[in-house]
């Protein structure tokens, strides 16, 4: 290979420099059109955060923020209404059972009360055959007898009347009772299945509505993080203007080597150091050039991320965040028509219990009735079985027999007084179970169902609210469907912007190369180039055109022949220093 | 609304001014060197400044020195927008009347906050 004359050089760096004009020119025309296709990008981003940011506004309304407490206190009331009715009912069935069971004691005592009313009825005819045997000894006797007669009727009808009632009644008790027994199983799964559902409604309507109300946290997240990809396109676009200026100064460079190298010098040991000038300043260029490369690689790739992250913005959740509303809206009225059925189903089953343990009443008042009358008759029968005794013993030695009567009827009376305190105490229990049965029945009233039904009128309120969100959500998501589909058509573009950018600087590479090849030819050629040029000389020279720190600190590693400084880009941009 | 007159030779960073400040809501015209900055400073009002400095035909310092004796512009906010960060160079600029220096790249941000804080 022949040795490389100064004319050689001269016409390889002219060709170089060449090159590199071509790729400035081209490198700006294509860094013009990427802050195009970026601006274009950016301005159809802002159209999308802007319409997600009014969805957001609404979403953060104090009204539409209440909605999920509302729901949630919704659940709690149809939650407790249907256990309550469930207890209630389970009470309920517990109460009949027990009714049942006193009417068997009830029936026991009107049989017993038969018994002595049969008793008295006898005593009755007894009295009366020995009021005539006395004759006119017998007069007191005889009132005895008629009051002992009427009440003989009185307690017989009234036992037979509480006897008929009771037998009536316990047919309906124990038709209820079966009822209840058979039913109450099914009606707990019934409970069991309605609460399950609402469980289910409230866990997915909690789980949308705190989806939701964690949308504006995420696009204020979003936006915080658009913005930052956008400043760092804004300052990697600017980071071409400084790699613009670095080409030219290495074409200026190229020039002025040139110019030099086409000087004819006047000795051999000038044009010994001119070659050795020629070699550092070739050398410092290929520094810059590598850092260029460097720098270009990173700016462009830079460029190419940040802007595929803006682009996705299209296909984001902020994007989405109308059908997020809308889906959330529709979940919260169809749950809540759920529930209201539900409720229904739930009400529908308290009037059928409301049916059964109604009528009771009636019996209740009857045997209140008798158990009174009852001791009434005790106290009556206590009377007369001592005017019974008194007037035995008026008649001394001739009543015998009527001794025998009294006697009777003090054996009734203790009877009809065992029988009325057991009347009594079935009474108290009757009572105790009527009281139990009503504080179980005030669940099935509709004060029982009020605060449910507050809970969904209150639902309701929330839900219009939220239906008028997803209303102006929908209007904004047709917008927001149009700047995504003009966006979605700009990603080809985008994908291409970082191709193009390093296609343009791709030149550098084969400029690199020259210049590699022809420092080493001089290496070959003129070995004494390596050590033949004054450092400080070539930092004056190059130093006063350059522009930035990191070409002075490329420009001092490649004299003092040190690894390049590793380019360090720093995407966040500078601040302003105010004088 | 508020007037700025952006000057540098290179597209894309009037470009990327432009993109930001008229995003924060002001009007920017455009110039690409010095002596196109001067004539839009001459023919209408500008409430802020931003110049490169290297830029052919007219530098920002010879810029700024113009504009300085224009009247109504003693006081007008002037910001050097630039790759120099030597400290000569900055001391030129502040001679010349600049209110600030920014090396390139600028940050976004910042710029909008400098220019609201300066634009009175």
């Amino acid at each position: 290979m022949a040795k490389q004359s100064s004319g050689n050089v001269a016409d390889v760096l002219d060709r170089a420099t060449g090159k590199l004009q071509m790729l400035a020119r081209d490198s700006e025309s294509r860094i013009a059109s990427v802050a195009k296709g970026f601006e274009g990008l950016a301005t159809q981003t802002d159209k999308i955060l802007s319409l997600a940011s009014a969805i957001v506004d609404s979403l953060e309304s104090e009204s539409l923020r209440s909605v999920l407490p509302k729901v949630q206190t919704l659940g709690t009331s149809a939650r407790l209404f249907f256990e309550e009715r469930l207890n209630a009912t389970t009470g309920i069935l517990s109460a009949v059972e027990g009714e049942s069971k006193l009417l068997r004691q009830f029936s026991q005592v009107t049989r017993r009360q038969a018994g002595i009313a049969l008793k008295t009825s006898v005593l009755t005819m007894f009295t009366n055959i020995e009021v005539g045997r006395l004759g006119s000894e017998g007069t007191g006797f005889q009132h005895l007898a008629q009051t002992l007669s009427e009440f003989s009727k009185t307690l017989t009808q009234d036992t037979e009347d509480l006897a008929r009632h009771i037998e009536g009644r316990k047919p309906a008790i124990e038709a209820t009772r079966r009822s209840l027994s058979s039913e109450l199983p099914g009606l707990q799964e019934e409970f069991a299945r309605i609460d399950i559902h609402l469980g289910d409604d409230m866990a997915a309507l909690q789980s949308g509505l705190v989806q939701l109300s964690e949308a504006p946290v995420q696009f204020r997240a979003c936006v915080e993080n658009i913005a930052q990809q956008i400043a760092q396109v804004v300052s990697a676009i600017q980071a071409h203007d400084i790699t613009r200026q670095q080409l030219e100064h290495v074409q200026e460079a190229f020039d002025l080597i040139t110019s030099k190298m086409r000087r004819p010098e006047k000795s051999k040991t000038a044009a010994a150091q001119e070659l050795s000038r020629t070699y550092a300043s070739l050398k410092v260029q290929i520094y810059q050039l590598q850092n260029i490369q460097a720098t270009v690689r990173t700016w462009t790739s830079q460029i190419r991320t940040c802007m595929e992250v803006i682009l996705n913005v299209s296909a984001s959740d902020v994007a989405g965040i109308s059908p997020l509303v809308l889906a959330r809206e529709q979940e919260v009225s169809s749950k809540l028509v759920h529930i209201e059925q539900l409720e229904h189903e739930g009400q529908g089953y308290s009037e059928r219990i409301r049916q059964t343990v109604g009528g009771r009443s009636t019996l209740m008042l009857l045997v209140g009735e008798h158990t009174e009358k009852s001791k009434l008759v005790r106290h009556r029968l206590h009377l007369l079985s001592l005017n019974s005794i008194i007037e035995a013993s008026r008649l001394g030695s001739q009543a015998d027999a009527v001794f025998e009567i009294a006697k009777s009827i003090s054996d009734i009376s203790i009877e009809w007084g065992k029988v009325t305190e057991q009347s009594e105490v079935t009474m108290g229990e009757i009572l105790g179970l009527v009281e139990q049965t009503s504080g179980l029945m005030e669940i099935f009233s509709d004060a029982g169902a009020e605060p449910l039904g507050e809970a969904q009128a209150q639902t309701r309120i929330g839900l219009a609210e939220l239906q008028t969100t997803a209303a102006f959500a929908a209007r904004q998501a047709h917008e927001i469907q149009i700047v995504t589909e003009g966006m979605q058509a700009m990603s080809a573009g985008v994908g291409n912007s970082g191709n193009l950018l390093e296609a343009a600087y791709g030149h550098v590479d084969s400029v690199l190369k020259t210049i590699e090849d022809l420092k080493l030819q001089m290496e070959l050629d003129y070995p004494h180039v390596k050590r033949g040029f004054n450092i400080a000389e070539m930092e004056h020279l190059f130093s006063s055109s350059y522009t930035t720190e990191m070409e002075r600190d490329v420009m001092r590693a490649a004299l003092h022949g040190m690894p390049l400084p590793v380019a360090q880009q720093s995407f966040e941009g500078n601040t302003v220093e105010l004088f | 609304m508020k007037r700025i007159l952006s000057v540098d030779d290179s597209a894309s960073v009037r470009q990327m001014v432009t993109f930001t400040l008229r995003n924060a809501g002001y009007e920017v015209v455009e110039a690409v060197d010095g002596k196109d900055g001067l004539g839009k400073v001459s023919a209408g009002k500008f409430d802020f400044v931003i110049t490169d400095l290297n830029m052919p035909n007219m530098d920002g310092i010879q810029l700024i020195t113009a504009i300085r004796k224009l009247p109504g512009y003693a006081f007008t906010p002037i910001l050097m927008l630039t790759t120099e960060s030597q400290v000569e160079k900055k001391d030129a600029g502040r001679k010349a009347g600049a209110t600030g220096w920014i090396v390139k790249p600028f940050n976004a941000a910042q710029l909008i906050s400098v220019a609201q804080k300066l634009i009175r």
